[in-house]
């Protein structure tokens, strides 16, 4: 297991170095792409204000509470972002054009070829101005910050990606029978937009449908209000980071499901 | 002008083969507008207007602009693909000229878009939100015709993106910057009249705000019939005038650089 990990380790070191030679050649692409994310997000961010401007309170929120929501959010899905990217492209670019064959020969789980295939550079205008927000959101609501509760938010916001990279993961997993199965890892993606407000501004059906069907919820809401002084869902925040692994087993199970499928009808 | 309808329809054809994508864009839409619609009514929780804009007038609006928003792009994407990897040289070999051929392609997507999210949103709307109707006639009129100026110069702005795609390789962050600064500057999710007055002033001078606000505050009353209606559909006419030589010569400039490649 320890010479798995530490092999594992290894490769990705390679693939990484890769990237950044190729990241240090296009220079001006990589911060084009930086840039181009981080107004991207800001334009989010003048929303709210804009809206702010005029009123106080949304449904009981302030702004920095919205803003600190936004915040994790941010985090969570550019680690997702930076990290896996590549899982967007397993119909087009593993499956329909049979490279996905070439993985399976290969002694290293594909799983892992495919994420460490690819590093998105974009992903860290998203993490930076997911810094900068949250810096910027915990001042304003005056958070106390101590050594646990930043290690909690640390583990909140590692949950917050693993939980994006389990959901487009059990549903790109669905290319193994229908070839590619983007359209519908975009549609579901698409949920993920309503967790950037606090949850509950929606109808009861909504707020379920993204906490226990598809838990977005848990990418920023619930964890975000462990950190607001009133009385907030402390229950709900702290089962966050056992959702994310239930979600990310139950999509690596799904996963391994699939290939079968596939290497099945590969012959 | 048979050969560019021709391509147009083959357009619509290549994008209605793909009828996963076809649902895909109809949730996404749907869900879309289903955020927007709670997330207005949080907002007007406890009030009745927010800078004299009550709910129903900015839910109209809202609902509106989003419609109008899968108009604006589209041309310069597949100028882009076809320079990046290449093709642009045959492109260019071809009997037609290229950048119409793009416009009327792009004529072809929009047809789609028609069916993918403005149908979905306007039943939707109509349905469980509820929005107005414009107020007499001539709004409506003058509403279709600016929104007909608004998409143009929507195309003309995205096909010097694409341009763009001869100095710059990414271009898929150029995109990335020109959707964010569109949203921004067009009024796309949110009236412009609720901006502070120096972006209003800043905005006034681009032409982004042509493309969709204008055509919305136009339905929606917030420029009023008369003088003040005529005089932005005037300046949208103007802005189409601008990008459409500007188009042209940069893209002149740039065929330039590519004969200077092929030696």
């Amino acid at each position: 297991m320890w010479k798995k990990c530490k092999r594992y380790t290894f490769l990705y070191g390679k693939y990484f170095s890769n990237h950044l030679k190729v990241m240090m050649e296009y220079k001006a692409d990589f911060f084009i792409g930086l840039f181009s994310v981080m107004v991207q997000q800001f334009t989010a961010l003048f929303f709210l204000k804009i809206v702010f401007d005029h009123i106080e309170v949304l449904k009981g929120w302030t702004f920095y509470e919205i803003l600190f929501i936004y915040a994790i959010a941010f985090l969570g899905r550019s680690i997702h972002h930076i990290f896996f990217d590549n899982l967007w492209t397993l119909g087009w670019q593993y499956i329909r054009s049979g490279n996905f064959d070439r993985l399976l020969l290969r002694p290293v789980n594909p799983l892992f070829q495919i994420v460490a295939e690819r590093v998105q550079q974009d992903g860290f205008g998203q993490l930076i101005i997911g810094g900068i927000v949250l810096t910027i959101a915990s001042v304003n609501l005056e958070i106390e910050w101590t050594v646990q509760s930043l290690l909690l938010l640390f583990v909140f916001i590692i949950s917050s990606g693993v939980l994006f990279v389990a959901i487009n993961l059990f549903f790109i997993t669905f290319s193994f029978w229908m070839v590619d199965s983007l359209p519908i890892v975009v549609s579901v993606f698409q949920l993920s937009e309503f967790a950037k407000y606090p949850l509950t501004i929606y109808p009861k059906a909504v707020t379920l449908i993204i906490t226990w069907l598809i838990p977005y919820g848990f990418t920023a809401y619930y964890p975000a209000t462990y950190f607001f002084e009133r009385e907030s869902m402390v229950a709900m925040a702290l089962i966050t980071p056992a959702i994310a692994v239930l979600s990310f087993v139950i999509a690596y199970w799904f996963w391994n499901k699939g290939i079968r499928a596939f290497t099945s009808t590969g012959s | 002008m048979r050969k560019y309808l021709e391509l147009l329809k083959s357009q619509i054809k290549v994008e209605t083969a793909y009828l996963a994508w076809y649902w895909a864009d109809v949730v996404s839409t749907l869900l879309r507008l289903v955020i927007m619609y709670f997330f207005w009514v949080a907002v007007f929780q406890n009030r009745t207007e927010i800078s004299s804009i009550s709910f129903e007038s900015m839910i109209t609006y809202v609902v509106i602009a989003m419609m109008l928003e899968n108009y604006v792009s589209g041309a310069g994407n597949e100028m882009a693909r076809n320079i990046k990897n290449g093709d642009i040289a045959l492109e260019l070999l071809k009997p037609y000229d290229y950048l119409t051929k793009l416009i009327f392609m792009d004529l072809g997507s929009k047809a789609n878009s028609f069916v993918r999210t403005t149908i979905p949103i306007f039943l939707v709307a109509n349905i469980f939100i509820g929005i107005q109707a414009p107020v007499s006639f001539e709004v409506a009129i003058l509403f279709l015709a600016s929104m007909l100026v608004g998409i143009l110069i929507g195309t003309q702005i995205d096909l010097i993106i694409g341009v763009l795609a001869f100095w710059t390789v990414n271009v898929w962050g150029v995109r990335v910057l020109r959707e964010a600064i569109v949203k921004f500057f067009s009024g796309a999710l949110i009236p412009l009249t609720l901006f502070p007055g120096w972006f209003q002033e800043v905005s006034s001078f681009l032409p982004f705000q042509s493309m969709i606000f204008v055509p919305v505050a136009i339905y929606t009353g917030q420029i009023n019939m008369g003088p003040d209606a005529l005089i932005a559909f005037a300046t949208q006419l103007f802005w189409l005038a601008v990008l459409f030589v500007v188009v042209r010569v940069v893209w002149t400039q740039a065929v330039k650089k590519v004969t200077v490649f092929g030696g």
